[in-house]
This record gives structure tokens, C-alpha cells and sequence, in this order.
């Protein structure tokens, strides 16, 4: 038996596959897949933890008690959601307006299309909704914007509404009025109507007031995430539970925690579900944020290529920015997203000649797990970007995922010959390069332009690169950024999963506010807005300590981080800022928050678009609560020597870079030491990622097994 | 030879003297000269500024592509940004917004996303500045703000505002940024953007003419208090330009980056050529996607200014119809000409356009279905020809027009084209291109007065961004969900909207029957109840189409269903309310039946009248917005029984036209389920077409009664009244319709024997030097 100590399980259920990764005290990892087993995904788990662990070769019962912590992040939910497989569930919304649920937004019916696609209008369409206009029923009742009742409820129309539900056979209830985020009254009474109709017609299926879980204005983001919350996350709530029990039944000795899309992990117990439905590509931003408090950095952009998408988040001053409104599987939802740029540019994305223009296309489609013409296995025609690095000799065709799927240059050659170079007149080396140096140009203004849009500069910045894409062309994107340091680490093609195993167990909670305080107020003015947002503050707070105490924390043992939302008077967008204070006491402790919603307002829109002449208005509070707990350790180790070992070395290779052939030295990623400087130009080579040292680069591998990446001239 | 004291005082003031008389275009031209070699190269050539080959594309296609990207991703992002300062829904929700980056002369070289028929009257702003020679007075320096909403100059409509900034490099003036939000009110007549009432220039508010309002990156004192006096919004106002000034400096550091890591040279250089890119992928798409020939069309909308609730002056008391006749005629090397020779005269609305709105506009259209992708530029003007009459609504002879809702008549006449584009895809094969038309992007929900906040304010409604879109040859439309000017179109959340207007949301349902019925339907309109609440000295109004369909179908696809309004005063809501009785909510489907009133006291207006003025609203009042529908495709016989069974269900179809248009036989179940019969709706259908088959007529039959009625002058005053209009203008078209419809040689209409004003038919040859 080996005597790794396993610090971390992260798990990934995805709709076929379930993948394992299972950390250890250094840092390395093992990945196990098993395939996915719908309805009892606990099954697929331990198969696929078997499969990790053979390769230390241990076993489940021995590796699980010594595990310290287990987080789980799957796409059972979205699938249920994308394939329209959730829950009957029935829709209860103010009288008049039962169609705006079916309607949408129109936003939905292009969502998540390419720029072309968004243009061109007969591509637009919309999914079918969540509800049915069948299943909808309509209350009478108004508030309005400032929380006044305008038209009463009428309680009156709530008990047939939900006979009729109940009789078409509904398995859930979901009840959004307009503004009820502002004064939940009718809202609640309805929802206890409904309770009492359901008692009477001894139904025990839920409800789900949009109050009591999204209380943000939008009543179609509200609405949409309200519905999911019944159709798809509570219905998946007995998966997790099951996956809990049975890791606990092979030893371990903690609760499963869920990743959730605002960065932190939550319990299986928590209120509101449906926030665990995305996590995959937040990991690694979560990652970044953990690896850069270890490494004592605060000012990260994270960047991580895969075969589809690149996507990028910043992380400043040691965290994250949330966007409060974010859209997924085509859907407008109210879940506060960790904030990231995708664009649809990776390893897989399709290159093509637009036969009306002669232009290169990238994109944005891509052949995910079919990698190219390359693999004549996928059965495609189309060349991708992986086509180029293998006709350029940066990927090695016989070790690529270790060896595991063999690559056919020839064919690759061929179809990049006819496809890309004939119709350009180039060499089909030229052609290839040309791919790559326009991918990464590409990626390279989309990277400057996230944090110079964001009011910085790359110089204050360290860059994060992972992603089993991401060191092929790590140098390519940074080059003449000016980054302070790149930063490379050996398991960065898993470190989205590690980024799940380092996040905290956090909740975060968020509250729609409309406090305006005019421009030279009056003290009263503000003393009484300090007090609004402070009140707002502490209700929030009592929701997260109710959380935490579902899993037996005191409130003594959770942390608050206090924020809020300020804009200008009449804005429609606000930013999200950390409160410089922990208690709000009056006028004064208010202008400090003005002072720094200014100095960041600044910041990212240019000191002229400044306006406090207008005066404020804060539009949200939000509290977030965590508590101490095991975090995966980062990698340790003493420092050898500058120069790296021979047994690392494999060799040389030809691979055609600017204009001609060069001979690049192969090294083996894991047989590097801490201290190693691997110059140009050179090529690192792991089962899982290449990493790529163009002339003009040097990479040194740190005592961390972190890759510094440092350009040294101009390069070519 | 020794130097005279003379010689040396003569060199310096030389030296001075050409210091200020230096001019700012490239290699010593002034901007004028630049402006006037581009069009001298290109019209003696045919390529743009004679660039017959892409010599940098050709030998550095990736360098090309990373600059073309790095500037495009640049302009994208600064858009992006940039809105999020503004306050306005237009802009902020709505994405009313652009930017552009032009030639020293003023051709477009990149676009943003957004409302891209500004691509054209930016350019034509900064080419009136250049060809005004502003770079000797008022003066072109770095840092310099340039504003222009002028219509003559180059705008659509006053109420898209443009920022404009030069871009210089070393003394050069190496291009220029322009900036366009559609602002909430630019002080008209009426509030509102879009405000009806104008009739005249002096009418349409503020105008301000290429003016330079700011240096050294910030704007003059004088110009923002002034601006901020002039308008009703001065929130908006102010903020949007903010907007506009922040996405220009973001480009503009953009442009001075790209040419410092690219070069001068290579920036001016690819600057040139992807204008002549442009020119030559617009072409290749039109060969691989149509056939070449003759592609005529039309498109008609109403102008009824006789109604006691249209306030205008006595002149512009004119019931009309806008006539504009397209023909588009593609010729075998892919070349594009659009005559719309036969239009009617511009009028005393404000629906007039210019060309510049024209040209640029269909750019708008033409990106959505012939060529959706990022490389538009001026290359696709250059690309096509147009002839738009001089004198009528698209080119008008005379500077006092107005031009508040221009789109009023663009949609109506640029609809057609798609209809004559989708003939072209259908022969070709491309039938999921076929898109059978456009909604008229109506109502438009506008007024203004004092709002829930206590604030002046004027509202605009951009839920007419999300109109039914028309059907293809394969599919239905899609319900609520774009406009012509926007395939991005949102109808927004309610919230919102009642954040940014005193109006309380009764309603908001999809509406049935407004798309036009056929094999494949058009997407259905929606419709929103509103209830004033919170306002103080209130107005609204109306602007849409009511008694006219602006756009047919096609392939015996039926038009969308026209517009109406409903608004009523007085109302006994607050007492309903109260006793918790029944009362307006939802839609309103069947609007003869008049459902609404069965549970309302009030005064009401319920009419065709889809036009009014400033009417007052007092709380608890009723405001009904309606969004229209698409037209449809094909013989409704065709379509499927089992989609009109959906449609029953789905509330888009009111039960009997399920039996009266599409031949099909149903019932409806215990449950209220309607379920088709497919046999019967087969005998059914077959009895429908041997029935079309007796009244049919042969068309010669037919056209000889057409023209006894034409003769004795039967058609209605309206259609009399557009007809001479276009006679007056045209007389190729004049004779083109005697020859049609076999008329004498003599046979004419005039306006002065119709019972109308006649103001502006006769003195326009004081006007008649070009405008621009």
C-alpha cells in the first residue's frame, strides 16, 4: 500500500462521466472515471474513486478516513434543467401576466449565441419553458415599485388556483409576484393560502415563494431561478444526500459540500439549492484565490484554456467580483455568478476560411473530445487549432493524454494543406503558426482588455495559466503584457478541481435595496440611510448564521464579510464593493462608503464619467459568513539546483516556430525539480498538458512546482 | 552670399505661417483634399480609393486578421463598458447605442454591435465638418469633442445624439471615433425621443449642427449648460454623453495603441483596405447567396393627421398614405442596386428620413439575414448603388422637414427588401434565409411630465424592441422577440420598467392573431396594460400603424394584423380596487368585443386612431400598449393541422380563424383542450380550395375593373392623395403605371383637386439646392 496521504476528494458528475481527482498533501493528484449512474450517483462515485486510487494503489476504505475534506460539483442538475426533465411544476403570478413566464425575455431566444449568430435573426429561438402556460395561474394583487400595495390581494382567487394545479397533477408550487422582493406581504399570504389549500387537500408538495429564496428585483431572473430552485435543484437534493452517506459509509469523516456559483462551497441542507448548478470553470477561479493568499499575491488574472472556451476572471485585492445577474442554459437567473469572461476560443475550436471574405474564422464552435482531423478516431473534417500544434510539432501525436489517443500528423497535415494553407497561398506551416499566433492575439486583447476595461493595468497583475490548454500557449497570450510574474503550476490541468477542494464553506446571501441619498445631504439623510443598509446588513446576517447552524457551526465560529451595491442616482448598473467598516454608526461612516464607491468608480469608468452631483443610491447589501476548513495543502519542496536533472531530459524534436524548423528540447514535467530553468526554446511535456517555452522565454519551477514564466527579450 | 536681416525675419514669419497653416491630413493635405482624391480614386477605378489589389492582406493575412480583431474586440468592449455609465434604459437595457471608428475623411472603418445605422451619419457628420474646412475654424485638435444630431447633416433622427472625436498622430489627423446614443428627449414639441407632433425642423428640438463642444477632453461650460436647458431629461442627457465621451477615449487610446506597436504606415495603410475588404465581401455573399435580376416590391403606411387627436398646425391636417416602391436589381458580377423610384413626397409629419439615414440604415436590416458578420464597414455602401428620389420622404427637397420618428416610414419601406432578398434566397435553396418581413416596430409608449420621483421626466417605451419576427420556409416566427432595427431585441423585465416609468403593469400577455397567418406563421405581438400611478401633470400618447398593414406576407403567407388604441380616462379603478371587484387585467384579445370596458367605468377611446398627439393622463387611468405581430408564410391551407392545434392551445390563434383561415375542423375537450380532426380538416380543406377556385377571376378580367375605377377616380382620398405625390416626384413612374393599368396618355392626379392642404407641393424650387 503507498503511503500518500490523501488530503482532498473532488468530484465531478458529469452527464456520462464521473471524474474523481483525489489530492494529496503534495499537491499531486489522481483522476478516476467511472462512468455516471443516474439516480444513485453515489454508485458511479466510489467506482470512479476506485479507479483514481489504483493508481497509488490504495483503496477506497483506506484512502477515504484519512481525507480531509470532499466536495462535489456536478452537472446532474443542468441536465435535468437543459433536457426539461425536472419536476411538475405549477406557477402562480399576479393576475394579468400569466404569459410572462412562456414569453421570457427575448434576450433568452439568442442567448449564449456566437456575435454572427445574435445578428442573424433566423437563427434566434426560444427553448420550451419551464412552465407551461397550462400549469400558470394568476392572483389578483399589485405593489408597487416603493413597496406600496396598490391593488389588495385578492385571497379569494388563491384556493381554486390551486385546486386547478393540484387536479392537473403539479408536484411543486411557485409563487412570484411583481415587486415582492420589496414587501413580501402578498407573496407570503398567498404562499400560506396555499399551504392551507394543500393541508386540506392532504398534498404535501412544496412551495417556493420567489421571497423566500431570490428576493432581488427582475421578476424574470427571480422568477426563472424560483423555478428551477422546485424543478430541478430540490429534486437532485436526495442525490447529494445519498453521495454524502455512502462516503461517509467508506470512512470519511466529514460532510459532502457543494460548489456553488458564487465561489464558495455549500451544505446539501442549504435553503437555496438551485446555486450549486454551475461550478466546473468558477474552480479554478476559486484556486487562483487560494494559491495566490499561499503565495502572498492579491492581484490575480486567471486564465484557463480548455478545448472549448477560454475563459478569464480577476481577482483583486485577494477576491473576486460577482455578477448578480448572469445567464445560463439560455435562462436569465438571479444567482450571483463568480464573474468570468468566456469567449469561445480553445485547443478544439474549428479554424476556417470564410469563403466570402478569405478571412481565418476561430470558432466559436469546437470539437470538444473529438480534438480534430488529428484523431481520425472522431470522425471530423473540419481542422481545429490542436490540427496546427500537431502539424507544428508541439504536440507530440504518440503522447498525447500520455499516450492514451494516438495522432495522425499525416491526416492533419493534409486537411490543414487544403483547408487553410491552399486557400491563403501559404505553406501549411505558415498557415499553422499563422492559427496560433491569431488565436493568441486574440486572447491576448481579450485579456488586456478585461483588465484594462476593469480601470487596471497588466503590471499590477500576476497571471494565472491552467487548464489543459492553457501552458501551450501561456506565452503567446502574455507576451508584451507585462505581467508581473506568469505563473504556470505542474497540475494545472487539474486545477479547477483542486479549486473546488480549496474553497471555503460560504454562503452569501443578497438583499435589493433602494436607499438614495441626494447630493450635499442632509445629515439626518444619511444617518438614516447608514442605519437602512446596517438593518439590511443584520437581517442577512441571521440567514447565514441559520445556515451554518444547520450543520452544527455556533455563529461565534463564522466570519463575516459585510458588502454593498452603489451607483448613481438613476443608474441602472451599480458596483459591488466590500465595506471598508464592519458596523455602520451615522453620517460620517456613511460618507466613507461614498468615498470608496467613488475612488472604484473611477477606477473603471474613467474619472470623467464621474457624477456625484446626482448622488447615491445603494441598490443591494450582501453579507457573506464562512467558517474554518481544510484546505488542500500547497506543494513543498527543497530546492535542487538551477539546472534541471538529465534523467528529465527526452530528447529533441523539430517543431516549426516563425518561419522555420527548430530543434525544441523535451522535458518531462514531473521529472523536473524545484529550482530547474528550462530555456527556449523548449517544449514540457506531462500525460495531461504541454507546456510551451518560446524563444524569448525561460521558465524556473519554484519550490512549490509552480512554473515562473519570464520573458527574457523580445523574443521573435 | 550674405544674409539680408530682411531674409531672416521674411523666414520666420514663412516659418510661422506654416506652422499655423499646417494642415492636418496626411502627408500635408487638408481633410478636404484627403476626402476629395478618396472619391476621385475610387470612382475611376471602382475600387475603394483605388485599391484594386489587398496587397497587405494578401502577403500578411495574419498580421491583417490580429489588427483587424485587436480593433474590432476593441470597439466591442468599449461599447460594453461604456453603457453601463449611462441611466437610460434605451441605452442601458436596450443597447440604443454605438461606435465607430472612421477614416480621416470619414468612411467607416470598424463598428461596434449596436445600432449600426450610425456607421453612415457619423461618417456624413465628420465628411460636412471636413468639407466645411473646420479644421481652419472653429479649428481640429487633439483632444477636441465634436457633437452633431443634425438630420440634414447626417442623422436619423434628432434624438440619436453623436459624440465625435478626432484620433491624431503626430500632428496627423489619422482618423476619427464617433460615438451615438438614442437619448430619452431632446426637447421637442412633445416629450419623448420619438415624440409625434413635429411637423417642421423648428418642432423636432434641440439640433445641434457639427458643433465643437469641448477641448482638451472636456467639454465647455457654455455648451453643458446649455444642452442641459434644452432638454427635459438632463439626467439622461448628461450621463449618456458621458457614455458617448468614455468609449471614444477608450478607442481612441485603442487606435494610438495599435499604431504604436504596428506602425503608422501599416495603420493607414490597412485602414484603406478593409474598406475595400468591405466593398468586395459584400459582393461575394450576394453572388453565392441570390440570383441576379429584377426584384420589385412594395410597402405602405398610414399617415392619418386629420384626427381631432392629432394636434398639428392646419397644413399638416392631411390623412395620407407613405408609398414606397422598391426595386432591387442584382447584376451578374454580384453588384446591388436599390431604386426607389416611385416614392411619395416627403410631408408635414415627422417621418421623414434622409438619404444618409437611408443608405446607412439597411445596413441595419442587410447584417440580420444577407451578411451577419463583423466586417461591415463603408466597403458595402460602396458596394451598392441607390437612387432615392429627389423630393420625396427619403430625400427631401426642402430643410424645414422633420424627422422625430423617421423610422416610422424606414421600417415600412426597407420591410419589402427582405421579401425581395428571400425571393432570391427561396430560388437559390436557401429557404431557412427566407424571412417573409418585418413587424412595424409599433406601438411606441412615450410622454412625459412629472414621475414617481417628483423629477421631470419623459418616458419611451423600448418594449417595441421585441415585435413578432416574420415567418421563414420552414418555420413560424418567433413571438416577442425582435425589431427591424434590432435583432438583439429584449421587451425588458416589468420591474424595470416601472422603475423608469410611473406606469403600473395590469397586463402583459402575447396577443392572438397579430402575426400574420400562413404555412409557417408570423411570430405573435404582445400587449401590456398600463395604469398611470405616481405621475403629476401627465401625458401620453400613440405612434404606430392602424389602418394600414406595413407589411403583406408572402407566398400567400397573410400580414400581420394592424395596430389600434385603447385609453381610458376618468376611470372607477381606485373604487374597484377597493371593494376588491373585477377589473381590466391581462390582455386583450378580441379587441371588438371590448372586454376591458365590461368591467370598467370610464371614458374611453377605442379606435384605428393609432396616432395621437399629447393627450392628459391622471392617475388610474389606462394606457394599452400593444407590440405587433410579423407577417407569415404560404398558403395557411398548408400549414400542419396539428401546429394549429398548438396554437389553439397556446392562446396564439383565436378559435375561428382555426376554421375560417386554415380550413381546420377541431373541438374542444372538457378540459378546455382543443383537439384538430385530421380528416375532416382534409375534406374541409379540400371544399376551401374548389371554393377559390369558383371565385377566381382571370386577371385581365380583373384588372379592367380596376381600371374603370381608377378612371372614375374611386380609390380613396388617402390613396389618391400618395399617388400624387409619387406622380408629381416621378414621371418614369407616372408612365410606368398609365402603361400597367392601360390609362390615356393624359391621365394624371393632383393634389390641388383633392379636398387637402397643398402646403409644400409648390415651393420647393426655392429649396431646391442640395441640402448638404
Amino acid at each position: 500500500m503507498s503511503s500518500r496521504k490523501t488530503q482532498i476528494l473532488a468530484i465531478d458528475a458529469g452527464g456520462t462521466m464521473t471524474d474523481t481527482f483525489i489530492i494529496d498533501d503534495h499537491g499531486e493528484f489522481v483522476v478516476g472515471k467511472a462512468q455516471t449512474t443516474p439516480g444513485d450517483e453515489s454508485v458511479g462515485l466510489l467506482y470512479s474513486a476506485e479507479d483514481a486510487l489504483s493508481l497509488w494503489d490504495m483503496k477506497v476504505e483506506d484512502a477515504f478516513p484519512q481525507l480531509l475534506t470532499g466536495v462535489y460539483s456536478g452537472t446532474a442538475m443542468l441536465n435535468r434543467l437543459v433536457s426539461r426533465k425536472g419536476r411538475k411544476v405549477g406557477l402562480i403570478v399576479n393576475r394579468g401576466m400569466e404569459d410572462f413566464h412562456r414569453m421570457g425575455r427575448s434576450i433568452q431566444s439568442y442567448l449564449g449565441y456566437s456575435y454572427s449568430d445574435r445578428l442573424h435573426i433566423n437563427t434566434h429561438r426560444y427553448d420550451p419553458p419551464l412552465v407551461p402556460r397550462e400549469w400558470t395561474r394568476g392572483v389578483t394583487e399589485r405593489v408597487d415599485l416603493f413597496g406600496n400595495v396598490v391593488i389588495p390581494l385578492y385571497e379569494q382567487e388563491v384556493a381554486p388556483a390551486v385546486r386547478e394545479l393540484v387536479d392537473a397533477g403539479v408536484e411543486a408550487i411557485v409563487i412570484s409576484f411583481l415587486h415582492s422582493y420589496k414587501n413580501p406581504i402578498h407573496e407570503r399570504r398567498a404562499r400560506d393560502i396555499v399551504q392551507e389549500t394543500l393541508d386540506t387537500l392532504e398534498s404535501d408538495i412544496p412551495i417556493f415563494a420567489s421571497v423566500d429564496y431570490y428576493p432581488v428585483r427582475k421578476e424574470t431572473p427571480r422568477t426563472n431561478t424560483t423555478i428551477i430552485e422546485a424543478y430541478a435543484a430540490d429534486p437532485s437534493r436526495r442525490t447529494l444526500e445519498l453521495v454524502n452517506e455512502r462516503v461517509k459509509e467508506k470512512g470519511a469523516n466529514f460532510d459532502i459540500r457543494v460548489m456553488a456559483s458564487h465561489g464558495g462551497t455549500i451544505s446539501i441542507k442549504a435553503n437555496e439549492l438551485a446555486r450549486t448548478l454551475v461550478s466546473g470553470p468558477i474552480g479554478g477561479v476559486v484556486g487562483g484565490r487560494y494559491l495566490g493568499q499561499a503565495l502572498g499575491l492579491k492581484n490575480i488574472v486567471c486564465s484557463d484554456i480548455g478545448g472549448t472556451s477560454f475563459d478569464i476572471a480577476l481577482i483583486n485585492q485577494g477576491d473576486f467580483s460577482i455578477d448578480t445577474s448572469p445567464d445560463m442554459a439560455r435562462l436569465v437567473l438571479s444567482l450571483p455568478l463568480v464573474a468570468m469572461d468566456s469567449v469561445g476560443a480553445g485547443t478544439g475550436s474549428f479554424v476556417r476560411v470564410d469563403p466570402y471574405t478569405k478571412s481565418i474564422v476561430l470558432g466559436p464552435d469546437s470539437a470538444g473530445y473529438r480534438v480534430g482531423v488529428c484523431y481520425p478516431d472522431g470522425g471530423l473534417d473540419t481542422i481545429t487549432v490542436s490540427d496546427c500544434h500537431v502539424v507544428l510539432g508541439l504536440i507530440n501525436p504518440d503522447n498525447f493524454l500520455g499516450g492514451q489517443v494516438k495522432l495522425d500528423r499525416q491526416r492533419a497535415y493534409d486537411a490543414v494543406k487544403e483547408q487553410l494553407a491552399t486557400p491563403l497561398g501559404m505553406s501549411v506551416e505558415a498557415a499553422s503558426f499563422g492559427v496560433i499566433e491569431l488565436l493568441e492575439a486574440q486572447l491576448r486583447n481579450y485579456l488586456e482588455s478585461l483588465v484594462m476595461g476593469k480601470g487596471y493595468s497588466p503590471t499590477q497583475f500576476s497571471c494565472f495559466s491552467y487548464g489543459g490548454g492553457g501552458p501551450l500557449h501561456t506565452a503567446g497570450y502574455v507576451k508584451g503584457l507585462g505581467f508581473e510574474d506568469v505563473l504556470v503550476p505542474a497540475w494545472a490541468a487539474g486545477f479547477s478541481a483542486f479549486g473546488c477542494g480549496a474553497a471555503d464553506f460560504e454562503y452569501r446571501y443578497d438583499k435589493t435595496l433602494d436607499i438614495n441619498v441626494g447630493y450635499q445631504a442632509t445629515e439626518n439623510v444619511r444617518d438614516d440611510a447608514a442605519e437602512a443598509l446596517q438593518g439590511a446588513w443584520n437581517e442577512l446576517t441571521e440567514k447565514v448564521r441559520d445556515e451554518f447552524d444547520k450543520n452544527g457551526f455556533a455563529s461565534s465560529a463564522v466570519q463575516l464579510r459585510l458588502n454593498f451595491r452603489m451607483q448613481y442616482q438613476g443608474q441602472l448598473n451599480d458596483l459591488e464593493i466590500e465595506s471598508p467598516l464592519t458596523v455602520l454608526n451615522g453620517a460620517t461612516d456613511w460618507d466613507k462608503l461614498a468615498d470608496t464607491f467613488e475612488d472604484v468608480y473611477a477606477r473603471v469608468y474613467a474619472r470623467a464619467a464621474r457624477s456625484p452631483e446626482l448622488g447615491y443610491t445603494v441598490t443591494g447589501a450582501i453579507v457573506r459568513g464562512s467558517v474554518e476548513i481544510p484546505k488542500p495543502k500547497i506543494p513543498e519542496e527543497p530546492y535542487e539546483s538551477e539546472t534541471p536533472n538529465s534523467a528529465a531530459f527526452q530528447g529533441q524534436r523539430k517543431v516549426y516556430w516563425d518561419g522555420e524548423f527548430l530543434m525544441a528540447d523535451i522535458w518531462e514535467m514531473e521529472a523536473l525539480k524545484a529550482g530547474n530553468r528550462v530555456r527556449a526554446f523548449a517544449v514540457i511535456e506531462s500525460p495531461a498538458t504541454t507546456f510551451v517555452i518560446p524563444p524569448g522565454f525561460e521558465a524556473v519551477l519554484d519550490t512549490h512546482r509552480i512554473f515562473h514564466l519570464r520573458q527574457v527579450s523580445e523574443g521573435r | 552670399m550674405a544674409m539680408q536681416s530682411s531674409d531672416v525675419n521674411l523666414k520666420q514669419e514663412e516659418l510661422l505661417n506654416q506652422q499655423y497653416r499646417q494642415s492636418i491630413g496626411w502627408n500635408g493635405k487638408t481633410l478636404k483634399e484627403m476626402r476629395e482624391e478618396t472619391d476621385r480614386l475610387t470612382a475611376q477605378s471602382g475600387y475603394y480609393a483605388g485599391l484594386r489589389e489587398l496587397e497587405f492582406k494578401q502577403s500578411e493575412p495574419i498580421r491583417y486578421e490580429k489588427i483587424f480583431s485587436k480593433l474590432r474586440g476593441g470597439l466591442v468592449h468599449a461599447r460594453e463598458t461604456a453603457k453601463r455609465v449611462a441611466a437610460s434604459p434605451i441605452v442601458e437595457q436596450e443597447g440604443e447605442l454605438c461606435f465607430t471608428l472612421y477614416t480621416p475623411e470619414g468612411d467607416s472603418i470598424v463598428t461596434s454591435t449596436g445600432i449600426i445605422i450610425h456607421v453612415g451619419t457619423m461618417g456624413s457628420a465628420i465628411k460636412y465638418m471636413v468639407n466645411h474646412n473646420y479644421e481652419d475654424n472653429p479649428g481640429i485638435e487633439p483632444g477636441d469633442i465634436f457633437c452633431n444630431n443634425d438630420c440634414h447633416i447626417g442623422n436619423v433622427h434628432p434624438c440619436d445624439v453623436h459624440t465625435i472625436v478626432p484620433i491624431f498622430w503626430a500632428g496627423e489627423v489619422i482618423g476619427w471615433v464617433g460615438g451615438v446614443t438614442h437619448v430619452i428627449d431632446t426637447g421637442a414639441t412633445g416629450p419623448g425621443s420619438m415624440t409625434v407632433g413635429p411637423v417642421t425642423r423648428y418642432d423636432d428640438g434641440y439640433q445641434i449642427a457639427c458643433r465643437k463642444i469641448g477641448h482638451d477632453d472636456l467639454l465647455f461650460q457654455d455648451w453643458v449648460i446649455e444642452s442641459q436647458r434644452s432638454v427635459r431629461t438632463t439626467k439622461y442627457w448628461l450621463l449618456d454623453e458621458r457614455t458617448r465621451i468614455a468609449g471614444c477615449h477608450m478607442i481612441r487610446d485603442l487606435v494610438l495603441g495599435v499604431i504604436a506597436e504596428e506602425g503608422v504606415d501599416t495603420y493607414k495603410h490597412f485602414s484603406r483596405e478593409v474598406i475595400e475588404e468591405g466593398r468586395r465581401g459584400l459582393i461575394n455573399r450576394i453572388k453565392a447567396m441570390t440570383i441576379p435580376g429584377r426584384y420589385r416590391q412594395v410597402g405602405f403606411v398610414d399617415v392619418p393627421y386629420r384626427h381631432e387627436d392629432v394636434e398639428v398646425p392646419p397644413y399638416a391636417k392631411v390623412d395620407t398614405i407613405m408609398h414606397a416602391p422598391s426595386e432591387i436589381v442584382i447584376d451578374r458580377s454580384g453588384k446591388m442596386s436599390l431604386d426607389f423610384d416611385g416614392s411619395s413626397r416627403w410631408g408635414w409629419h415627422s417621418y421623414n428620413a434622409t438619404p444618409v439615414a437611408f443608405t446607412s440604415g439597411i445596413w441595419v436590416m442587410m447584417t440580420q439575414t444577407l451578411i451577419p458578420n463583423d466586417r461591415i464597414n463603408d466597403g458595402a455602401y460602396y458596394a451598392t448603388q441607390f437612387n432615392l428620389p429627389y423630393g420625396s420622404w427619403m430625400n427631401p427637397d426642402d430643410i424645414r422637414t422633420a424627422h422625430s420618428y423617421a423610422w416610422h416610414f424606414l421600417v415600412t419601406g426597407w420591410s419589402p427588401l427582405w421579401r425581395g432578398l428571400s425571393r432570391a434566397y427561396f430560388a437559390r435553396g436557401y429557404l431557412e434565409e427566407v424571412n417573409s418581413g418585418n413587424a412595424n416596430t409599433s406601438n411606441w409608449l412615450q410622454g412625459g411630465g412629472y414621475n414617481q420621483y417628483d423629477e421631470m421626466h419623459a418616458v419611451n417605451s423600448f418594449e417595441a424592441a421585441a415585435e413578432g419576427t416574420g415567418a421563414s420556409a420552414v418555420k413560424d416566427g418567433l413571438d416577442n422577440a425582435a425589431a427591424i432595427w434590432n435583432p438583439e431585441g429584449d421587451m425588458g423585465d416589468m420591474e424595470i420598467w416601472e422603475y423608469a416609468e410611473p406606469l403600473l403593469y395590469l397586463g402583459r400577455n402575447s396577443k392572438p392573431n397579430t402575426g400574420g397567418f400562413g404555412k409557417y406563421r408570423g411570430g405573435n405581438g404582445y400587449e401590456t396594460l398600463r395604469m398611470v400611478w405616481g405621475a403629476k401633470d401627465w401625458t401620453m400618447f400613440f405612434m404606430g400603424n392602424g389602418y394600414v398593414s406595413s407589411d403583406c406576407g408572402m407566398m400567400g403567407g397573410y400580414p400581420a394584423a394592424t395596430g389600434y388604441r385603447f385609453e381610458a380616462h376618468n376611470t372607477d379603478l381606485a373604487e374597484r380596487f377597493a371593494k376588491q371587484l373585477p377589473f381590466p387585467r391581462g390582455g386583450d384579445p378580441r379587441p371588438a368585443e371590448k372586454v376591458y370596458e365590461k368591467d370598467l367605468k370610464a371614458d374611453v377611446k377605442r379606435d384605428k386612431q393609432a396616432i395621437t398627439t399629447e393627450a392628459i393622463f391622471e392617475n388610474y387611468d389606462l394606457y394599452l400598449n400593444y407590440l405587433r405581430g410579423g407577417p407569415g408564410f404560404g398558403d395557411p391551407l398548408e400549414r400542419r393541422p396539428q401546429d394549429v392545434e398548438k396554437d389553439l392551445n397556446g392562446n396564439y390563434l383565436l378559435p375561428e380563424f382555426a376554421l375560417k383561415v386554415y380550413g381546420v375542423v377541431f373541438q374542444q375537450e372538457k378540459n378546455g383542450h382543443y383537439r384538430v380532426d385530421v380528416e375532416q380538416t382534409a375534406a374541409k380543406r379540400l371544399e376551401m380550395r374548389r371554393e377559390r377556385l369558383q371565385r377566381g377571376r382571370p386577371t385581365h378580367e380583373w384588372m379592367r375593373e380596376e381600371r374603370g375605377r381608377i378612371l372614375k377616380d374611386q380609390a380613396s382620398t388617402q390613396v389618391r392623395h400618395m399617388y400624387a405625390t409619387s406622380f408629381e416626384l416621378s414621371g418614369r413612374f407616372l408612365q410606368e403605371f398609365r402603361s400597367f393599368w392601360d390609362l390615356p396618355e393624359d391621365w394624371n392626379l393632383y393634389e390641388k383637386d383633392l379636398d387637402m392642404p397643398t402646403f409644400g407641393s409648390h415651393h420647393r424650387a426655392m429649396n431646391s439646392n442640395k441640402l448638404v
